[in-house]
């Protein structure tokens, strides 16, 4: 080993200029690919990290809508108005009537069991005021502690309201004899709505390509925080140098050729990922590959740089799971998926603009899910050339810092 | 009483987590940055006036007047006049909006004439907040039109204005949402996802301790002082670990509840939750390192369990509608318990009666890790450090 590395030393001291520079990189990039293989940590990381988690995020969200919540239904009016108005309500596809409440006692008593979501009161006057002519009203209690439930069961309940209202309105004004003059129950204008991007408005096809991403620039940040780290640990074992990287190289070298090894190495995953996963569970997949698979090259890039930069903070193998997991969370909130971006005060959207992830979600949403091309992406694909700029002088400061701190603390003759 | 070692081991971890800066990063400084993070990203509450286009083909008083009960609401913003479908579709590409409202042309004269136009609406639901509330506002505006000529054309055939709106909407169904009547997203999301993060870096904070020992050959030591048992070898080196992740805990609820005034219909209780919680998740970390005595193994199931848990515990997407193999994995980590304790006695408001099963689902957690410690024991006896 330790020959192995004085004679890497000196080939590279023998060479100068822009040759030597380039075969340094060369070397730099053929034994990173050994120091991968040879760790399982990283291979893990590496390969089963982008393999594994997607599919069983998917398998999480998959079910894609929320349907057939349960309901309770407390009738005070118990008439064949009301009845009508429970029969549209169970035929909704999210309300699923669970029970039929004598009071709201009842009715409250299921709700706190958790084994109702919503309940439907219906008033003791309901009837009346239907054949009265008069608008009555209908209190509804809702469970919000998921809003993804409560958007589900308003969604029925909107529809619900606009076909009692086609109904009842239709037999009123027939009963003035208003179509003589002309109106005809419905509405003077239609309207009509279409989804875009995720049309069936499902979860998974929400939320997934932007979590594809995500998975890509952390396991990347995840594997080269656990290579930087193994390496400090050796160079503490090893007076300072760290005898399985190549040493005597310039900074610059080192981080071209480990960025292009990662670069190789991701490939096979990134065609898994954005373009087989899509297409295996039916997720949104309508943008043009060339367009996407351009618009990940400064992605991965970045997120090569990126990790190089974090890489700083991990002295340990292992300190890659406290510096990096977390951030996970944050990096998904300050992608805007969930949160819009536009509604973030103006910290959080600098601070969302220095992650790679950040303006791939957003790219890549778009061309994937909304068939963008890359001209229309233009905005983020040139925020990812200029961040991994940015990424690569913090991560050459970074790699510089690194030598000379363990050079001057081990005292190595330079 | 005899010394049991429980206190010197105690102490040896209160020096052993000075030494490190990595502790005070981890338990500290993390929890309070993701609290913080949280609080103040989401404190707007709901992300209003969504950025959307306005494609009028009509060019009438009547669009115009589309356009502007359109911007009056809160919901959508009109941040661009486009004068095509094509277009709104290019703006919606690159991002610029996130929905656009189209008024058909001679939207006036077929209103006038009876002739039923169609109000077409579009929005992009890969953004789902901003997607279903521009889908809202649009919808409530196309409604409020149809209305609106319905009421003119009623009022002029000499109906009441009571009997105008018994026509336009015969059955009034009232939403009350429970708890947070305002659908605050913060208060949604805000305490979930702290418990989630607070769960990750307890995990991962215990594995840490304990594997760090069978990595730095310590193991040995840590369990001679305490005379080799291994139950208070951990007790007295998780104790003040507790005393941390509960004052971080505690800081979390009153940052929640008392600073951000969420609604909390029980704070002790959910205090009291909050130390089983902790107790909880520090045997899920125990557990993981009995499982795997190996800082690299132990920490990445940690990891993977802690990151996953934001996903099957059901925070966004409910539990009862996930496949039934993969919703059973909810069942398995405190967070699910402590995020049910939550609902019911936090934000719903319900005696703690009805979630009495989950605080003791919260205390099974350290009976099962108990199972598991002998293997730890053995590990730590014979400690061997696989990279």
């Amino acid at each position: 080993m330790y020959r192995n590395m004085n004679k890497d030393t000196d080939k590279n001291t023998r060479r100068g200029g822009v040759g030597g520079w380039f075969l340094a990189m060369a070397r730099v990039f053929r034994r990173e690919f050994s120091l991968v293989f040879s760790d399982l940590g990283i291979i893990l990381f590496f390969f089963v990290l982008p393999l594994a988690y997607p599919v069983t995020y998917t398998l999480i969200y998959n079910p894609e809508i929320v349907t057939d919540l349960p309901v309770a239904v407390v009738d005070h009016s118990r008439t064949a108005d009301s009845r009508a108005l429970v029969q549209a309500a169970s035929a909704a596809p999210s309300i699923q009537i669970y029970a039929q409440c004598a009071d709201m006692a009842e009715a409250k008593e299921l709700f706190a069991s958790n084994k109702v979501f919503a309940i439907i009161e219906i008033p003791a006057d309901y009837a009346r005021k239907i054949g009265r002519g008069e608008q009555a009203t209908v209190p509804m209690y809702f469970d919000v502690s998921l809003l993804l439930r409560y958007r589900a069961l308003l969604s029925s309940v909107t529809d619900l309201q606009m076909k009692l209202t086609q109904e009842i309105t239709g037999t009123r004004l027939e009963t003035m004899g208003a179509s003589a003059l002309g109106i005809d129950g419905g509405l003077p204008v239609n309207s009509h709505n279409s989804f875009l991007g995720d049309p069936g408005q499902g979860f998974a096809s929400f939320v997934m390509p932007g979590v594809f991403i995500l998975i890509l620039q952390q396991s990347m940040v995840l594997g080269i925080c656990m290579i930087a780290g193994s390496s400090k640990e050796r160079r503490r074992l090893n007076g300072g140098i760290d005898p399985r990287t190549i040493n005597g190289v310039p900074a610059s070298a080192t981080i071209w050729g480990k960025t292009l090894c990662y670069m190789v190495l991701y490939l096979p995953s990134v065609l898994y990922v954005v373009k087989v996963l899509p297409e295996m569970f039916a997720l949104p997949h309508s943008g043009a590959a060339v367009d996407y698979l351009l618009f990940l090259v400064p992605l991965m890039l970045g997120s090569a740089m990126f990790g190089q930069a974090l890489s700083g903070l991990c002295t340990e193998r292992e300190s890659c799971f406290i510096v990096v997991v977390f951030t996970s969370i944050i990096f998904l909130f300050l992608s805007g998926l969930t949160w819009p971006r536009y509604a973030m005060n103006q910290f959080w959207i600098w601070l969302g603009n220095l992650v790679p992830a950040t303006w791939g979600v957003e790219g890549f949403i778009r061309i994937n899910s909304n068939a963008a091309t890359l001209a229309e992406t233009a905005h983020p694909f040139h925020m990812l050339w200029i961040l991994a700029a940015g990424y690569f002088i913090v991560a050459w400061g970074v790699q510089s810092y690194v030598e000379r701190y363990y050079r001057r603390n081990y005292a190595i003759a330079a | 009483m005899t010394d049991l070692g429980f206190w010197s081991t105690a102490r040896r971890e209160c020096r052993r987590m000075a030494s490190r800066k990595m502790y005070l990063f981890m338990m500290v400084v993390v929890p309070v940055a993701i609290f913080l993070f949280f609080t103040g990203l989401l404190s707007p509450g709901l992300p209003l006036r969504v950025p959307t286009a306005i494609v009028d083909l009509d060019h009438t008083p009547m669009s115009r007047k589309v356009t502007r009960s359109l911007n009056a609401g809160e919901l959508v913003n009109i941040s661009e006049h486009l004068e095509s479908y094509t277009d709104a579709m290019a703006s919606v590409r690159r991002g610029d909006i996130f929905g656009f409202f189209v008024i058909p042309p001679k939207f006036e004269k077929d209103v006038l004439s009876g002739k039923k136009p169609t109000l077409e609406y579009y929005t992009n639901l890969t953004y789902f907040v901003p997607g279903t509330l521009s889908f809202k506002g649009f919808k409530t505006v196309s409604v409020t039109t149809a209305a609106g000529v319905v009421s003119a054309q009623m009022s002029a055939m000499g109906l009441t204005p009571d009997m105008v709106s018994a026509m336009i909407q015969p059955v009034d169904v009232q939403e009350h949402p429970i708890g947070n009547p305002w659908l605050n997203y913060s208060i949604y999301l805000s305490p979930s996802f702290c418990f989630g993060a607070l769960a990750l870096m307890i995990m991962l904070s215990t594995c840490f301790c304990i594997s760090m020992e069978i990595k730095n050959d310590t193991s040995r030591q840590w369990l001679a002082g305490a005379h080799g048992h291994i139950t208070v070898a951990l007790a007295g080196k998780l104790l003040p670990h507790f005393v941390v992740w509960s004052v971080m805990g505690q800081f979390m609820l009153s940052l929640l509840f008392c600073w951000q005034h969420f609604p909390c219909g029980n704070l002790p209780a959910l205090c009291l939750a909050m130390e089983l919680f902790i107790i909880g998740c520090m045997a899920m970390g125990v557990l993981f390192c009995s499982i795997v005595p190996n800082p690299r193994l132990s920490m990445t199931l940690s990891a993977l369990i802690g990151i996953l848990t934001f996903s099957f515990v059901g925070f966004s997407f409910p539990v009862q509608n996930m496949y039934g193999p993969i919703a059973i994995f909810s069942y398995l980590v405190p967070c699910r318990y402590m995020f049910l304790i939550y609902i019911f006695t936090g934000l719903n408001a319900f005696p703690v009666y009805y979630s009495r099963l989950y605080f003791v689902a919260l205390l099974l957690f350290p009976l099962i890790c108990s199972l598991l410690i002998r293997r730890l024991r053995n590990a730590c006896l014979n400690p061997v450090y696989v990279p």
